[in-house]
Protein backbone atom coordinates (compact mmCIF):
# COMPACT_ATOMS: atom_id res chain seq x y z
CA UNK A 1 0.00 0.00 0.00
CA UNK A 2 1.64 2.98 -1.14
CA UNK A 3 1.69 6.35 1.43
CA UNK A 4 -1.09 8.12 0.73
CA UNK A 5 -0.73 11.64 -0.84
CA UNK A 6 -1.27 13.61 2.30
CA UNK A 7 -2.86 17.03 2.39
CA UNK A 8 -5.72 19.84 2.09
CA UNK A 9 -4.52 22.59 -0.18
CA UNK A 10 -6.39 23.40 -3.65
CA UNK A 11 -3.41 22.15 -5.96
CA UNK A 12 -2.54 18.71 -3.18
CA UNK A 13 -6.70 17.84 -3.83
CA UNK A 14 -6.30 18.65 -7.46
CA UNK A 15 -3.54 16.10 -7.74
CA UNK A 16 -5.54 14.06 -6.36
CA UNK A 17 -8.47 14.05 -8.65
CA UNK A 18 -6.06 14.24 -11.59
CA UNK A 19 -4.44 10.34 -10.10
CA UNK A 20 -7.85 9.07 -10.14
CA UNK A 21 -8.81 10.37 -13.42
CA UNK A 22 -5.69 8.92 -15.55
CA UNK A 23 -4.73 6.25 -13.08
CA UNK A 24 -6.22 3.35 -15.45
CA UNK A 25 -5.58 5.08 -18.84
CA UNK A 26 -1.66 3.75 -18.85
CA UNK A 27 -0.48 7.35 -20.66
CA UNK A 28 2.99 8.29 -20.10
CA UNK A 29 3.14 10.48 -17.05
CA UNK A 30 5.80 12.76 -16.19
CA UNK A 31 6.09 14.28 -12.34
CA UNK A 32 7.78 17.18 -11.78
CA UNK A 33 8.46 19.33 -8.62
CA UNK A 34 12.02 20.24 -5.72
CA UNK A 35 13.38 17.63 -4.18
CA UNK A 36 11.60 16.04 -1.55
CA UNK A 37 8.01 17.24 -2.65
CA UNK A 38 6.98 13.84 -3.15
CA UNK A 39 7.37 12.49 -6.20
CA UNK A 40 7.57 9.06 -5.65
CA UNK A 41 4.15 9.10 -3.55
CA UNK A 42 2.28 10.22 -6.65
CA UNK A 43 3.70 7.75 -8.86
CA UNK A 44 3.19 5.09 -6.31
CA UNK A 45 -0.64 6.61 -5.71
CA UNK A 46 -1.16 6.21 -9.88
CA UNK A 47 0.04 2.59 -9.87
CA UNK A 48 -2.13 1.54 -6.69
CA UNK A 49 -5.26 3.05 -8.04
CA UNK A 50 -4.19 1.25 -11.77
CA UNK A 51 -5.27 -2.28 -13.10
CA UNK A 52 -1.75 -2.26 -12.52
CA UNK A 53 -1.41 -2.58 -9.18
CA UNK A 54 -0.79 -5.90 -8.47
CA UNK A 55 1.77 -6.07 -11.11
CA UNK A 56 5.65 -4.98 -10.41
CA UNK A 57 6.68 -1.83 -9.51
CA UNK A 58 10.39 -1.04 -10.94
CA UNK A 59 11.88 1.88 -9.97
CA UNK A 60 14.97 3.18 -11.35
CA UNK A 61 16.85 6.34 -10.55
CA UNK A 62 18.74 7.87 -14.02
CA UNK A 63 21.02 9.55 -11.79
CA UNK A 64 22.49 7.24 -10.02
CA UNK A 65 23.99 5.33 -12.73
CA UNK A 66 27.10 5.99 -15.44
CA UNK A 67 25.51 6.08 -18.56
CA UNK A 68 26.25 2.56 -19.94
CA UNK A 69 25.41 1.06 -16.44
CA UNK A 70 21.97 2.16 -16.46
CA UNK A 71 21.72 0.99 -20.13
CA UNK A 72 22.52 -2.28 -19.25
CA UNK A 73 20.31 -1.61 -16.06
CA UNK A 74 17.38 -1.03 -18.34
CA UNK A 75 17.04 -2.91 -20.80
CA UNK A 76 19.65 -6.04 -19.87
CA UNK A 77 22.26 -8.00 -21.85
CA UNK A 78 22.75 -10.89 -23.58
CA UNK A 79 25.75 -13.31 -22.01
CA UNK A 80 28.87 -12.50 -23.65
CA UNK A 81 27.21 -9.07 -24.76
CA UNK A 82 30.66 -7.26 -22.90
CA UNK A 83 33.62 -8.26 -20.87
CA UNK A 84 32.08 -9.88 -17.51
CA UNK A 85 28.98 -10.32 -18.97
CA UNK A 86 28.83 -14.05 -17.85
CA UNK A 87 25.56 -14.51 -17.61
CA UNK A 88 21.97 -13.19 -19.36
CA UNK A 89 20.92 -10.29 -17.12
CA UNK A 90 16.69 -8.99 -18.08
CA UNK A 91 16.34 -5.49 -18.01
CA UNK A 92 14.08 -3.44 -15.73
CA UNK A 93 11.97 -2.54 -18.37
CA UNK A 94 11.06 -6.27 -19.02
CA UNK A 95 10.58 -7.00 -15.18
CA UNK A 96 8.36 -4.16 -14.86
CA UNK A 97 5.85 -5.57 -18.30
CA UNK A 98 2.52 -4.81 -17.24
CA UNK A 99 3.11 -3.14 -14.17
CA UNK A 100 4.86 0.26 -14.06
CA UNK A 101 8.49 1.80 -14.81
CA UNK A 102 9.13 4.56 -12.62
CA UNK A 103 12.07 6.39 -13.80
CA UNK A 104 13.49 9.14 -11.83
CA UNK A 105 15.67 11.72 -12.37
CA UNK A 106 14.75 11.38 -16.15
CA UNK A 107 16.41 15.03 -16.73
CA UNK A 108 19.80 13.00 -16.37
CA UNK A 109 19.42 10.76 -18.76
CA UNK A 110 22.02 11.42 -21.71
CA UNK A 111 21.13 12.01 -25.24
CA UNK A 112 21.86 8.67 -26.55
CA UNK A 113 19.61 6.48 -23.85
CA UNK A 114 16.91 9.05 -24.22
CA UNK A 115 16.39 8.23 -28.24
CA UNK A 116 16.98 4.15 -26.84
CA UNK A 117 13.89 5.27 -24.41
CA UNK A 118 12.10 7.05 -26.77
CA UNK A 119 11.85 3.76 -29.35
CA UNK A 120 10.56 1.50 -26.53
CA UNK A 121 7.37 4.40 -25.80
CA UNK A 122 7.14 4.04 -29.31
CA UNK A 123 7.29 0.67 -30.20
CA UNK A 124 6.63 -1.47 -26.87
CA UNK A 125 9.51 -3.04 -27.96
CA UNK A 126 13.40 -3.02 -27.39
CA UNK A 127 16.94 -4.96 -27.58
CA UNK A 128 18.78 -6.25 -24.82
CA UNK A 129 22.49 -5.37 -25.04
CA UNK A 130 24.18 -8.22 -27.22
CA UNK A 131 20.79 -8.94 -28.66
CA UNK A 132 19.37 -8.96 -31.84
CA UNK A 133 15.92 -9.95 -30.73
CA UNK A 134 13.56 -7.39 -29.70
CA UNK A 135 11.94 -8.23 -26.32
CA UNK A 136 8.50 -6.65 -25.76
CA UNK A 137 7.50 -4.73 -22.67
CA UNK A 138 4.20 -3.30 -21.88
CA UNK A 139 5.25 -0.84 -19.05
CA UNK A 140 3.74 1.84 -17.70
CA UNK A 141 6.34 4.46 -18.10
CA UNK A 142 5.85 7.38 -15.35
CA UNK A 143 8.71 9.80 -15.17
CA UNK A 144 9.99 12.46 -12.70
CA UNK A 145 12.37 15.05 -12.65
CA UNK A 146 13.19 18.15 -10.56
CA UNK A 147 14.58 19.59 -13.74
CA UNK A 148 13.25 21.75 -16.11
CA UNK A 149 12.28 19.79 -18.72
CA UNK A 150 11.56 23.02 -21.42
CA UNK A 151 14.81 24.40 -20.12
CA UNK A 152 16.64 21.35 -21.16
CA UNK A 153 14.69 20.94 -24.15
CA UNK A 154 15.63 24.26 -25.32
CA UNK A 155 19.59 23.86 -24.73
CA UNK A 156 19.23 20.31 -26.79
CA UNK A 157 19.81 18.52 -23.47
CA UNK A 158 16.20 16.79 -23.70
CA UNK A 159 14.95 15.32 -26.94
CA UNK A 160 11.70 17.34 -27.70
CA UNK A 161 10.32 14.54 -29.34
CA UNK A 162 10.55 12.42 -26.07
CA UNK A 163 9.77 15.83 -24.01
CA UNK A 164 6.03 15.79 -25.68
CA UNK A 165 5.91 12.26 -25.16
CA UNK A 166 6.40 11.80 -21.69
CA UNK A 167 4.17 15.19 -21.10
CA UNK A 168 0.86 13.80 -22.00
CA UNK A 169 0.07 13.90 -18.02
CA UNK A 170 1.57 16.44 -16.31
CA UNK A 171 1.94 16.35 -12.73
CA UNK A 172 3.68 19.30 -10.96
CA UNK A 173 3.89 19.15 -6.87
CA UNK A 174 4.30 22.70 -5.53
CA UNK A 175 7.17 22.97 -3.23
CA UNK A 176 5.99 23.34 0.52
CA UNK A 177 6.30 26.95 1.14
CA UNK A 178 3.79 27.49 -1.27
CA UNK A 179 1.23 25.59 0.68
CA UNK A 180 1.86 25.98 4.31
CA UNK A 181 -1.93 24.49 5.24
CA UNK A 182 -0.50 21.26 4.15
CA UNK A 183 2.29 21.39 7.22
CA UNK A 184 -0.21 20.03 9.89
CA UNK A 185 -1.90 17.23 8.15
CA UNK A 186 1.45 16.51 7.05
CA UNK A 187 3.09 16.59 11.07
CA UNK A 188 -0.08 14.53 12.22
CA UNK A 189 0.97 11.86 9.69
CA UNK A 190 4.07 11.09 10.09
CA UNK A 191 4.16 11.63 14.31
CA UNK A 192 1.14 8.83 13.58
CA UNK A 193 3.26 6.63 11.41
CA UNK A 194 6.82 7.16 13.70
CA UNK A 195 5.26 6.48 16.76
CA UNK A 196 4.75 2.90 16.16
CA UNK A 197 8.25 2.72 14.14
CA UNK A 198 9.88 4.74 16.99
CA UNK A 199 8.71 1.92 20.03
CA UNK A 200 5.54 4.01 20.67
CA UNK A 201 7.53 7.16 22.23
CA UNK A 202 5.27 10.39 22.05
CA UNK A 203 6.41 13.56 21.54
CA UNK A 204 4.68 16.43 23.56
CA UNK A 205 1.93 18.05 21.87
CA UNK A 206 2.54 21.01 19.15
CA UNK A 207 1.60 24.12 20.89
CA UNK A 208 0.05 26.61 18.37
CA UNK A 209 2.85 29.29 18.41
CA UNK A 210 5.56 25.95 17.79
CA UNK A 211 3.02 24.85 15.05
CA UNK A 212 2.99 28.42 13.46
CA UNK A 213 6.99 28.84 13.61
CA UNK A 214 6.84 25.13 11.08
CA UNK A 215 4.41 26.58 9.42
CA UNK A 216 6.27 29.95 8.76
CA UNK A 217 9.51 28.24 8.19
CA UNK A 218 10.45 28.04 4.45
CA UNK A 219 11.07 24.05 4.15
CA UNK A 220 13.61 23.91 1.20
CA UNK A 221 14.01 20.27 1.43
CA UNK A 222 10.43 19.97 1.41
CA UNK A 223 8.54 16.40 2.55
CA UNK A 224 11.90 14.87 2.85
CA UNK A 225 12.86 17.43 5.29
CA UNK A 226 9.50 17.86 7.44
CA UNK A 227 10.30 13.93 7.70
CA UNK A 228 13.88 13.84 9.05
CA UNK A 229 12.79 16.80 11.26
CA UNK A 230 9.93 14.90 12.51
CA UNK A 231 11.99 11.32 12.80
CA UNK A 232 14.39 13.78 15.00
CA UNK A 233 12.18 15.33 17.48
CA UNK A 234 10.78 11.66 17.68
CA UNK A 235 14.23 10.32 18.71
CA UNK A 236 14.89 14.10 21.13
CA UNK A 237 11.53 13.60 22.14
CA UNK A 238 10.77 17.24 22.25
CA UNK A 239 10.22 20.38 19.66
CA UNK A 240 11.72 22.68 21.53
CA UNK A 241 15.57 22.08 20.02
CA UNK A 242 14.04 21.06 16.42
CA UNK A 243 11.85 24.49 16.35
CA UNK A 244 15.54 26.18 17.18
CA UNK A 245 17.25 24.39 14.85
CA UNK A 246 14.88 25.47 12.25
CA UNK A 247 15.01 28.98 13.49
CA UNK A 248 18.82 28.49 12.86
CA UNK A 249 18.87 27.23 9.29
CA UNK A 250 16.60 29.95 8.32
CA UNK A 251 18.11 32.68 10.47
CA UNK A 252 21.76 31.71 8.69
CA UNK A 253 20.37 31.65 5.11
CA UNK A 254 18.94 34.79 5.40
CA UNK A 255 22.13 36.27 6.70
CA UNK A 256 23.92 34.27 3.95
CA UNK A 257 21.45 36.24 1.34
CA UNK A 258 22.01 39.23 2.92
CA UNK A 259 25.81 38.68 2.47
CA UNK A 260 26.51 39.65 6.16
CA UNK A 261 28.64 36.22 6.97
CA UNK A 262 30.34 37.84 9.81
CA UNK A 263 27.26 37.38 11.70
CA UNK A 264 26.68 33.68 10.75
CA UNK A 265 29.23 33.09 13.77
CA UNK A 266 27.38 34.86 16.06
CA UNK A 267 24.11 32.49 15.31
CA UNK A 268 25.84 29.34 15.40
CA UNK A 269 26.59 30.37 18.97
CA UNK A 270 23.79 31.05 19.72
CA UNK A 271 21.90 27.95 18.73
CA UNK A 272 25.19 26.02 20.00
CA UNK A 273 24.59 27.56 23.63
CA UNK A 274 20.57 27.81 23.31
CA UNK A 275 20.97 31.71 24.10
CA UNK A 276 18.14 32.98 21.79
CA UNK A 277 16.20 29.83 21.40
CA UNK A 278 12.67 29.36 22.98
CA UNK A 279 14.05 27.73 25.96
CA UNK A 280 17.37 29.05 27.94
CA UNK A 281 20.24 26.51 28.68
CA UNK A 282 20.78 25.03 31.79
CA UNK A 283 24.33 27.03 32.40
CA UNK A 284 25.27 23.67 35.35
CA UNK A 285 25.92 21.76 32.27
CA UNK A 286 27.53 23.74 29.86
CA UNK A 287 31.03 23.47 29.01
CA UNK A 288 33.28 23.86 26.17
CA UNK A 289 33.88 20.40 25.29
CA UNK A 290 29.74 19.55 25.40
CA UNK A 291 29.79 22.26 22.92
CA UNK A 292 32.53 21.18 20.97
CA UNK A 293 30.87 17.72 20.78
CA UNK A 294 27.56 18.99 19.74
CA UNK A 295 28.92 20.95 17.00
CA UNK A 296 31.33 18.01 16.02
CA UNK A 297 28.52 15.39 16.06
CA UNK A 298 26.45 17.94 14.14
CA UNK A 299 28.81 18.39 10.96
CA UNK A 300 30.08 14.67 11.16
CA UNK A 301 26.13 13.68 10.75
CA UNK A 302 25.59 16.31 7.68
CA UNK A 303 28.44 15.05 5.98
CA UNK A 304 28.10 11.58 6.34
CA UNK A 305 24.62 11.80 5.37
CA UNK A 306 25.31 13.74 2.29
CA UNK A 307 28.06 11.17 1.24
CA UNK A 308 25.64 8.40 1.81
CA UNK A 309 23.03 9.56 0.10
CA UNK A 310 25.42 10.41 -3.02
CA UNK A 311 26.61 7.09 -2.63
CA UNK A 312 23.62 5.31 -2.38
CA UNK A 313 24.10 4.30 0.88
CA UNK A 314 26.88 2.25 -0.09
CA UNK A 315 28.59 2.05 2.93
CA UNK A 316 31.75 0.66 1.90
CA UNK A 317 32.08 3.41 -1.13
CA UNK A 318 31.05 5.70 1.51
CA UNK A 319 33.46 5.08 4.18
CA UNK A 320 36.65 5.23 1.65
CA UNK A 321 35.15 8.54 0.48
CA UNK A 322 35.44 9.82 4.43
CA UNK A 323 38.55 8.00 4.95
CA UNK A 324 37.32 6.14 7.95
CA UNK A 325 37.13 2.66 8.53
CA UNK A 326 33.92 1.00 8.24
CA UNK A 327 33.17 0.02 10.86
CA UNK A 328 33.91 3.13 12.57
CA UNK A 329 30.91 4.55 9.46
CA UNK A 330 28.74 1.88 10.92
CA UNK A 331 28.95 3.08 14.93
CA UNK A 332 28.56 6.63 13.61
CA UNK A 333 25.25 5.94 11.34
CA UNK A 334 24.21 4.55 14.61
CA UNK A 335 25.27 6.75 17.03
CA UNK A 336 24.33 10.27 15.04
CA UNK A 337 20.90 8.23 14.24
CA UNK A 338 21.67 8.91 10.50
CA UNK A 339 18.66 7.50 8.49
CA UNK A 340 18.02 7.00 4.61
CA UNK A 341 16.34 9.37 2.98
CA UNK A 342 12.95 7.79 1.77
CA UNK A 343 9.12 9.06 1.78
CA UNK B 1 -25.20 20.97 -46.62
CA UNK B 2 -26.26 23.69 -44.06
CA UNK B 3 -25.51 23.20 -40.16
CA UNK B 4 -28.90 23.57 -39.09
CA UNK B 5 -30.66 20.61 -40.87
CA UNK B 6 -28.31 18.11 -39.28
CA UNK B 7 -29.81 19.04 -36.13
CA UNK B 8 -32.24 17.05 -34.38
CA UNK B 9 -34.65 18.67 -32.14
CA UNK B 10 -32.14 19.84 -29.50
CA UNK B 11 -29.02 21.57 -30.49
CA UNK B 12 -26.08 19.77 -31.05
CA UNK B 13 -23.61 19.95 -27.72
CA UNK B 14 -19.67 20.99 -28.19
CA UNK B 15 -17.18 20.70 -25.50
CA UNK B 16 -14.53 23.27 -25.78
CA UNK B 17 -11.34 22.59 -24.37
CA UNK B 18 -8.17 25.32 -24.18
CA UNK B 19 -6.14 26.86 -21.31
CA UNK B 20 -5.69 30.06 -22.95
CA UNK B 21 -8.65 32.55 -21.88
CA UNK B 22 -8.85 34.66 -25.54
CA UNK B 23 -9.18 31.37 -27.60
CA UNK B 24 -11.81 29.94 -25.73
CA UNK B 25 -13.63 32.73 -25.66
CA UNK B 26 -13.57 33.23 -29.20
CA UNK B 27 -14.54 29.69 -30.09
CA UNK B 28 -17.21 30.25 -27.80
CA UNK B 29 -18.83 33.58 -29.41
CA UNK B 30 -18.33 31.98 -32.97
CA UNK B 31 -19.53 28.43 -32.20
CA UNK B 32 -22.80 29.89 -29.85
CA UNK B 33 -23.49 32.11 -32.65
CA UNK B 34 -23.93 28.93 -34.72
CA UNK B 35 -26.51 27.72 -32.55
CA UNK B 36 -24.58 25.40 -30.85
CA UNK B 37 -24.96 24.46 -27.38
CA UNK B 38 -21.67 24.94 -25.89
CA UNK B 39 -19.96 24.40 -22.72
CA UNK B 40 -16.04 25.29 -21.83
CA UNK B 41 -13.28 24.27 -19.93
CA UNK B 42 -10.10 25.70 -19.35
CA UNK B 43 -7.93 22.64 -18.87
CA UNK B 44 -7.71 18.81 -19.84
CA UNK B 45 -8.64 17.56 -16.12
CA UNK B 46 -11.90 19.90 -16.33
CA UNK B 47 -12.64 18.64 -19.43
CA UNK B 48 -12.43 15.46 -18.62
CA UNK B 49 -14.68 15.93 -15.57
CA UNK B 50 -17.52 16.91 -18.12
CA UNK B 51 -17.13 14.40 -20.46
CA UNK B 52 -17.79 11.38 -17.40
CA UNK B 53 -20.16 13.75 -15.45
CA UNK B 54 -22.38 14.82 -18.42
CA UNK B 55 -25.28 12.12 -18.52
CA UNK B 56 -26.33 12.99 -22.44
CA UNK B 57 -22.44 12.88 -23.77
CA UNK B 58 -21.14 15.36 -26.35
CA UNK B 59 -21.38 15.41 -30.43
CA UNK B 60 -17.89 17.08 -30.68
CA UNK B 61 -15.62 17.71 -28.54
CA UNK B 62 -12.57 21.18 -30.12
CA UNK B 63 -9.30 20.78 -27.63
CA UNK B 64 -6.20 22.47 -27.85
CA UNK B 65 -2.91 20.21 -27.61
CA UNK B 66 -0.12 21.75 -25.15
CA UNK B 67 -1.79 22.15 -21.99
CA UNK B 68 -1.07 21.31 -18.44
CA UNK B 69 -2.19 18.24 -16.36
CA UNK B 70 -3.53 16.33 -18.74
CA UNK B 71 -2.63 17.42 -22.50
CA UNK B 72 -4.84 17.40 -25.71
CA UNK B 73 -2.52 14.19 -26.44
CA UNK B 74 -3.73 12.79 -23.68
CA UNK B 75 -7.18 13.65 -23.44
CA UNK B 76 -7.88 12.77 -27.01
CA UNK B 77 -6.65 9.23 -26.19
CA UNK B 78 -8.97 8.92 -22.98
CA UNK B 79 -12.21 10.36 -25.83
CA UNK B 80 -11.00 7.42 -28.21
CA UNK B 81 -11.08 4.54 -25.57
CA UNK B 82 -14.07 6.12 -23.21
CA UNK B 83 -16.21 7.58 -25.91
CA UNK B 84 -15.39 6.24 -29.05
CA UNK B 85 -18.02 7.68 -31.05
CA UNK B 86 -17.22 11.28 -30.11
CA UNK B 87 -15.47 13.01 -32.63
CA UNK B 88 -11.90 15.31 -31.69
CA UNK B 89 -10.96 18.26 -33.17
CA UNK B 90 -7.13 19.23 -31.97
CA UNK B 91 -5.81 22.80 -32.46
CA UNK B 92 -2.08 23.55 -31.80
CA UNK B 93 0.32 26.40 -32.37
CA UNK B 94 3.48 24.22 -31.62
CA UNK B 95 4.99 22.61 -34.65
CA UNK B 96 5.10 19.30 -36.11
CA UNK B 97 5.95 17.08 -32.52
CA UNK B 98 2.27 17.75 -30.84
CA UNK B 99 0.77 17.89 -34.32
CA UNK B 100 1.95 14.32 -35.15
CA UNK B 101 1.42 12.97 -31.99
CA UNK B 102 -2.72 14.40 -32.17
CA UNK B 103 -2.45 12.28 -35.45
CA UNK B 104 -1.18 9.14 -33.61
CA UNK B 105 -3.83 9.50 -31.06
CA UNK B 106 -6.57 9.53 -33.17
CA UNK B 107 -7.55 12.86 -33.49
CA UNK B 108 -10.17 13.22 -36.42
CA UNK B 109 -9.08 16.82 -37.47
CA UNK B 110 -6.18 18.62 -36.48
CA UNK B 111 -6.01 22.45 -37.20
CA UNK B 112 -2.63 24.75 -36.82
CA UNK B 113 -2.68 28.11 -35.00
CA UNK B 114 -3.74 30.24 -37.13
CA UNK B 115 -6.41 28.80 -38.56
CA UNK B 116 -9.85 30.61 -39.81
CA UNK B 117 -13.31 30.04 -38.43
CA UNK B 118 -14.59 29.31 -41.72
CA UNK B 119 -11.90 26.75 -41.46
CA UNK B 120 -13.17 25.16 -38.36
CA UNK B 121 -16.53 25.45 -39.61
CA UNK B 122 -15.89 23.43 -42.67
CA UNK B 123 -14.14 20.40 -39.89
CA UNK B 124 -17.18 20.70 -37.61
CA UNK B 125 -19.63 20.19 -40.24
CA UNK B 126 -17.64 17.43 -41.89
CA UNK B 127 -17.53 15.27 -38.92
CA UNK B 128 -20.89 16.34 -37.76
CA UNK B 129 -22.76 15.02 -40.85
CA UNK B 130 -20.15 11.62 -41.06
CA UNK B 131 -20.94 10.86 -37.47
CA UNK B 132 -24.86 10.97 -38.58
CA UNK B 133 -24.24 8.78 -41.53
CA UNK B 134 -22.26 6.13 -39.05
CA UNK B 135 -25.50 6.25 -36.34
Amino acid sequence: MATPLIGTSESIERIRELIDHVADTGLNVIITGESGVGKEVVAQNLYDKSPRKDKPFIKVNCAALPDGLLESELFGFERGAFTGADRKKRGKFELAHEGVIFLDEIGDMSLSLQSKLLHVLQSGEFAPLGSEKEVRSDAWVIAATNQELEQKVKKGLFREDLYYRLNTIKIFIPPLRNRPEDIPPLIDYYIEKYASQFDKKRIPKLEPDAMEKLMAYSWPGNVRELQNVLKGSMVIGDWKEIIDDLYFKSRSAAVTSSEESALEGASIVDVLLDFKGVYSSDQALFSLKKVTKKATDRIEKEVISFVLDKTGWNRTNASKILKISYKTILYKINDLNIKRHNE
Amino acid sequence: MNIKLNRMDQPLKFLIIDDDEHVLATLYDFLSDKKYDVISASDGLDGLKLLESDKQGFDLVITDLVMPQISGIGLISIIKKKFPDTPVIAITGWGEYPEAFATESQADKVLSKPFELSELDKAINKLISSKKHKV
